[in-house]
């Protein structure tokens, strides 16, 4: 039992996050839900940061590189090809996109996606995106949504994969992601609420603030740590726990973390939402709490007979 | 960053078992729901810690020079889960093996060192811990049992309440004050609690017997050599055990042990494949494992011999939520052990009903994490 990272782990993020630093990352624009970094994303694909668990080195590894790259305001589509993509074996065009059930669900990044990775009657399947075949989805979660126009000459190619461990990359992948954006929404809300007054003095001076913070704080630990843990034993049981805290946290932390910016973390002007309505987006995969609690049930005591 | 045991650590873990299964007796559940501080525990823990001493795990984290064998952190924690997770055989020892200990042995004089250690080790005495008052609890800064210096010691006079363990106590580790320094003018005393003038009335309570006293103390006289510390240093003592103590219960072992239990029983009464249980079940146990592995980094802090902070104090948090919710699953999913179908569901509800509350309350403890560990501001 070690927290601290190791010597590959510390000489990954310091690489990365020398690369972070060099690179320009503009602030969204005001007025837009989606905050595709598609610069970001090819740069960071380029210095092979998307491959290094294809690579060779630990999940773990890739799953700190998701986790900081979520902090970052901007969305890049990095946890499906470092965690998930992986699991297929073989060297698929990313950005990826993912899907559960219907290979016509809605699905993220798939605007923006080469390869659609979607499990259907329970075999997963890579598909080729034609994007003419895409239509953009118009909504508020931050990250560009799509779904397939039709499957009418759509080919969708087995893999040669079980479905579980889709699903087991898919939690753990959540989690790492939910790791980095929990941490800059309560970095932002915490900064908020130190410089904001109120009644003379800072709205995080306020102990009804105060505890809520805490306990927003407490659960971005416990994901993080469920999330690492995970992703160092790759075990079915790990990932469905640590999904099922993750889902089962997202929609207190975000009504707390918009309460205490009041009707300032409404606006499009305001970052927060970049990072609670990529949380939002994922608080519904892959059946939501209730879906990942049955999970974890089942993976620690035996499944309902 | 990993999370594995070493080879090492678990065959540590299946030897406390082993010794476990090999000692407690086969009505221990029936002891263990009375609790830590009962009249059945306390007698039966005079009688287990001198074998688990004996076996080389009663102090295994304690330095060598002080009886232990120098183990690390995670001994401490390890054996502390795999105790706790039974129902605590150690009975109040837990305390003295945790804190009272390690502050002897950190700011005791050589002398206090001399006697206290050895009689801990010996495994046969109970301290009482005499810190809350009336008008002291969570603000215990605000505490007014007075010790007026006199010849040869001190004569302390006042009331404390909700002690634990103060009714079969031999110690108390006494917080009592000399001036009106609000933190600056308490003294700790160690106590004998046959002392002339102590009083100890029992507190019936939901929580069990044995677990909270009111302690009255008339002119009682404390020699001078029963000061730990210096005059001064009281408040900076305290705090070192209480770092200790915050995450000295894993009380989360216990609730996971619970629901294991409970799901044994689900399955015999057939009630398991409830979609609802299963969702609620699954949802309880990722909190036991997100406050495992909050408390699992303290440990690992403390192994590496950082300084405490406040970590410790979020830690704690995750514990009690953790604790409450396999506590509420149980009763509203599991009524029956409450009323005779399991008597440590008992002994478990009695325990998390107060985790919010015992060690200080939780309140506090939000307190400290958002101006230490959020760096949140002060009210100007």
């Amino acid at each position: 039992m070690d927290y601290d990272l190791n010597e590959q782990q510390a000489e990954v993020l310091n690489g990365l996050e020398q690369l972070i630093q060099s690179i320009t990352i503009e602030p969204p624009h005001e007025g837009v839900f989606v905050a595709w970094g598609a610069d970001l994303d090819a740069k960071v694909a380029e210095a092979g940061y998307y491959d290094i668990v294809a690579a060779g080195l630990d999940l773990i590894d890739g799953a700190l590189v998701v986790e900081r790259l979520s902090q970052l305001p901007l969305s890049v589509e990095a946890a499906i090809s470092v965690l998930i993509a992986p699991v297929t074996g073989l060297e698929l065009p990313r950005p990826f996109a993912i899907a559960s059930g219907s290979a016509l669900a809605p699905a993220r990044f798939l605007p923006v996606a080469k390869t659609l990775l979607v499990d259907q009657d329970n075999q997963l399947f890579a598909i080729e995106v034609d994007q003419a075949n895409v239509e953009t989805i118009d909504t508020l979660f931050a990250y560009p949504y799509g779904k397939l126009k039709s499957l009418d000459g759509v080919k969708m190619t087995p893999m040669n994969v079980p479905v579980a461990d889709f699903h087991r990359r898919w939690r753990i992948s959540m989690a790492a992601e939910a790791g980095g954006l929990m941490k800059s929404a309560l970095d932002l809300v915490i900064q908020h609420v130190t410089d904001r007054r109120a009644f003379g003095r800072p709205i995080g001076s306020f102990q009804a603030v105060q505890h809520r913070l805490v306990m927003a704080a407490e659960v971005t630990e416990g994901v993080r740590w469920l999330g690492m843990r995970a992703a160092w034993s790759d075990d079915d049981a790990d990932a469905a726990l640590a999904a099922t805290y993750v889902q089962d946290s997202i929609p207190k932390f975000c009504t707390d973390l918009h309460q205490f910016c009041g009707a300032m973390g409404l606006t499009l002007e305001f970052p927060l939402h970049y990072y609670t309505y990529r949380l939002r987006a994922l608080l519904g995969e892959l059946g939501g709490g209730s879906g990942q609690a049955r999970a974890t049930t089942a993976l620690n005591w035996g499944a309902a007979a | 960053m990993e999370f594995g045991w070493t080879e090492q650590q678990q065959a540590y873990r299946q030897r406390i078992r082993d010794f476990l299964d090999k000692t407690l007796p086969d009505d221990w559940d029936n002891i263990a729901l009375h609790g830590p501080g009962s009249p059945q525990q306390t007698a039966y823990s005079k009688e287990f810690c001198p074998k688990l001493h004996a076996e080389g795990l009663f102090v295994p984290h304690w330095p060598e020079k002080f009886g232990g064998r120098g183990g690390d952190s995670w001994d401490h924690f390890i054996l502390g889960e795999e105790l706790w997770q039974v129902g605590e055989p150690r009975g109040a020892q837990y305390m003295s093996v945790n804190w009272i200990g390690p502050v002897l042995m950190r700011y005791g004089s050589p002398e206090q060192q001399a006697k206290f250690l050895p009689e801990i080790l010996g495994g046969k005495v109970t301290w009482c811990q005499g810190f809350s008052e009336p008008s002291a609890g969570s603000d215990l800064a605000a505490l007014r049992t007075h010790a007026e210096p006199v010849e040869g010691g001190y004569s302390v006079t006042g009331a404390k309440v909700w002690t634990s363990y103060a009714g079969l106590g031999d110690y108390c580790f006494l917080l009592a004050r000399t001036s009106s320094d609000r933190k600056g003018g308490i003294v700790i005393l160690l106590v004998d609690m046959d002392s002339p003038g102590i009083q100890v009335k029992d507190i019936p309570s939901v929580i069990g017997r044995g677990d909270i006293h009111e302690v009255f103390f008339d002119e009682v006289f404390v020699p001078a050599d029963r000061l730990l510390g210096e005059i001064g240093q009281a408040w900076e003592i305290i705090n070192f055990g209480l770092a200790n103590e915050r995450i000295g219960i894993p009380r989360y072992a216990f609730s996971e042990k619970m629901l294991h239990r409970a799901v044994e029983r689900l399955k015999k009464d057939g009630r398991y494949n409830d979609p609802v249980i299963q969702d609620r079940l699954g949802r309880v146990l990722a909190l036991c494992q997100a406050a495992r592995l909050l408390v699992y980094k303290v440990i690992d802090e403390r192994s590496k011999a950082k300084e405490p902070n406040a970590y410790g104090n979020l830690a704690r948090w995750s514990v009690v939520r953790a604790d409450q919710a396999v506590n509420d699953f149980m009763t509203e999913f599991m009524p029956d052990g409450l009323l005779g179908a399991d008597p440590l569901q008992t002994a478990h509800h009695q325990r998390a009903i107060a985790a919010g509350i015992a060690s200080g309350a939780a309140e506090i403890q939000l307190n400290l994490a958002a101006r230490r560990h959020l760096n949140l501001p002060g009210d100007r």
